[in-house]
């Protein structure tokens, strides 16, 4: 049998193993590069998703954000009380829905989703976001305020309410991320959160007040 | 062409007697080759998994959701109510770089966008084929947590796919779905794990919430 042929075969096999190599490689490693699809079939179609982008526009979005000046079907919001905590004799002093065990639990839930890495769970102002900005001493960070004091305590429910809404003096507005409903369900909870803070004797029903000693 | 003379005959060399088996023997493996090259190399394990595409802003999910514990609805906040989960818009990331890293190189983009009110460009890392109808709220809302399909993003520097996306996974899911099933409002937590064997933890919870994920064709293509 001639050499060349035998080292030709061993040539092939040799070769053969670096497309496996090739893969091998492929599966242990990221990549860059989007996914190669062998058969297209239709799963790239000419159509806009969500959050897609459009070379119609100047700005490329999709999704096309709200006109200025526009109010959209059904969205009239004439309800002040209950979409701006505020009518025309002032911010609104009780709540403008029922307060429930869910409600207090959405609270709960939503405050410690968008409120808590600034003002911290128990509303101390000291989240995990305070903390890391107050370490970075920038300067350019105002420290998030404590629930706990006399001056946020009397603030009405509607005043909170607006404070989440639109935002205070350095608190950015959270009225677009969390809807109007779960903005309310946050102040029941930020009130519950002030009460827990500034318990005294007398707010324990006087039958049990006797064990408290 | 001259009589007498041998025309034609050419005698095959004896060696060449080899390649009689050796012929046999590559018909069977050449063909065994090719496959295992097609399902090996075209499978979604290695043609979907692992990809990590570089994003306009060194954003990372291991500091912000890992380190600072922001949960992941601050920026997704459509999961649990819509088809698709929102990426944060630049206002959202201004809400702390406003005052946090206002000269930092690295937020360079998310200013600029601040200010002409274009959006930054992400890259989008997961990506069904556009004949796939995905529903976020209707796992998220049921106790499937992100951890299931995502993998640990709040380990990550830079987002990676960690799963198939393929349709056998999904029905892998929908078919069986106990091991992956928690009570819904730890969806968010990526390092929950069940109280006892997930088997029978999950088929408790299946139970109570009555889920029954449907596996007919028209759920994920219309
Ligand atoms: C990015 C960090 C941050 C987040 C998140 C945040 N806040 Fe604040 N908040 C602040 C800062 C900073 C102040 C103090 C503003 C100042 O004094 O300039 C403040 C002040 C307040 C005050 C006191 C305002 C007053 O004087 O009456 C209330 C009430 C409040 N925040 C509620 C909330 C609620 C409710 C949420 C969740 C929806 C929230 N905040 C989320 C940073 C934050
Ligand atoms: C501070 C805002 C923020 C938080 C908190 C956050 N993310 Fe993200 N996420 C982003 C941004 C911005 C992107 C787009 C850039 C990227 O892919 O890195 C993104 C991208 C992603 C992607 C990839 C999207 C795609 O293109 O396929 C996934 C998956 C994801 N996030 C999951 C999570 C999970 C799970 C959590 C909670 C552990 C979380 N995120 C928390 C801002 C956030
Ligand atoms: C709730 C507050 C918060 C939000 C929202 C937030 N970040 Fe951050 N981010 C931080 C903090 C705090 C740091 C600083 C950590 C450190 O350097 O110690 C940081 C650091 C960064 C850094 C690194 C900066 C540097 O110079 O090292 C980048 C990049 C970044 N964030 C991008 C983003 C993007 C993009 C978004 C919007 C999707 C975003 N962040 C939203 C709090 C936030
Ligand atoms: C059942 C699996 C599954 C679960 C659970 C899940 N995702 Fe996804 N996610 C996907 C798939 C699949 C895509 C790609 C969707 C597409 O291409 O249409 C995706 C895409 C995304 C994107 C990119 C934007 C988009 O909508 O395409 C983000 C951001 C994201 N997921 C975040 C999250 C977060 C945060 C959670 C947890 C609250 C979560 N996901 C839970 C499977 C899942
Ligand atoms: C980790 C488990 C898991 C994975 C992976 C998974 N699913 Fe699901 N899916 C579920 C569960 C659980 C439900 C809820 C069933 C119910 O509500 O009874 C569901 C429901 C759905 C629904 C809504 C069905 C309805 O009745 O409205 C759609 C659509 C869907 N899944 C599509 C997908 C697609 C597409 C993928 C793959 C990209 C996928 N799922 C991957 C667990 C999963
Ligand atoms: C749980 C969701 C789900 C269900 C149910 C489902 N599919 Fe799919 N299907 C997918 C996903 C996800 C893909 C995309 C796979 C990929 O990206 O490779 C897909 C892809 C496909 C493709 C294209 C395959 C290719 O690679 O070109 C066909 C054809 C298909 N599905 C047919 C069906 C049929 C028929 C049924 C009913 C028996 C069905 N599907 C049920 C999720 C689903």
């Amino acid at each position: 049998m001639p050499r060349g042929l035998i080292y030709g075969a061993v040539l092939l096999a040799a070769l053969a193993l670096i497309p496996l190599a090739l893969i091998a490689r492929a599966r242990v490693t990221t990549s860059g590069v989007p996914r190669i699809q062998l058969i297209q079939d239709m799963g790239r179609q000419p159509k806009f998703k969500t959050q897609s982008a459009n070379p119609m526009f100047a700005d490329g979005r999709a999704m096309r954000p709200e006109v200025p000046g526009t109010v959209a079907r059904g969205e009239l919001h004439e309800d002040g009380a209950y979409w701006a905590g505020r009518t025309p004799d002032g911010w609104v002093m009780a709540f403008p829905v029922a307060v429930t065990d869910q409600l207090m639990r959405r609270g709960q839930e939503r405050y410690d989703i968008f409120c808590a890495p600034c003002h911290g769970l128990a509303g101390y102002g000291d989240g995990p976001v305070a903390k890391r900005a107050d370490a970075l001493q920038e300067g350019t960070w105002t420290p998030p305020s404590s629930y706990h004091t006399d001056l946020v305590r009397q603030r009405p429910v509607g005043f909170i309410f607006n404070t989440i809404s639109n935002g205070i003096r350095n608190m950015p507005a959270y009225g677009p991320q969390i809807p109007v409903a779960d903005r309310w369900a946050i102040v029941a909870y930020v009130r519950a959160l002030q009460r827990s803070q500034d318990a005294r004797a007398t707010n324990v029903p006087p039958e049990l007040q006797r064990q408290l000693r | 062409m001259m009589r007498g003379e041998q025309v034609g005959s050419f005698v095959f060399p004896r060696w060449t007697n080899v390649l009689r088996p050796v012929l046999a023997v590559a018909l069977v493996v050449v063909p065994a080759y090719v496959v295992v090259l097609l399902a090996y190399g075209a499978s979604p394990r290695t043609t979907n998994v692992g990809y990590q595409p570089v994003q306009p802003v060194p954003y990372s999910h291991a500091l912000h959701a890992g380190q600072l514990g922001i949960d992941c609805r601050y920026c997704h906040n459509t999961v649990e109510v819509a088809a698709h989960a929102a990426l944060p818009p630049t206002q959202t990331c201004m809400n702390c770089h406003a005052r946090i890293r206002t000269t930092s190189p690295k937020l360079l983009p998310v200013r600029e966008s601040y200010a002409t009110g274009l959006p930054i460009p992400w890259v989008r890392v997961h990506d069904l084929p556009d004949y796939v109808y995905f529903n976020h709220s209707a796992h998220v809302r049921r106790g499937v947590g992100c951890v299931e399909c995502h993998g640990r993003v709040d380990t990550m520097e830079v987002v990676t796919q960690v799963h198939r996306l393929s349709m056998g996974w999904c029905l892998d899911c929908h078919r069986h779905p106990e091991p992956h099933l928690r009570p819904p409002d730890m969806v968010t937590k990526m390092d929950w794990v069940p109280p006892g064997d997930p088997e029978t933890y999950g088929r408790q919870l299946r139970q109570a919430n009555n889920i029954n994920p449907s596996t007919q064709c028209w759920t994920c293509h219309r």
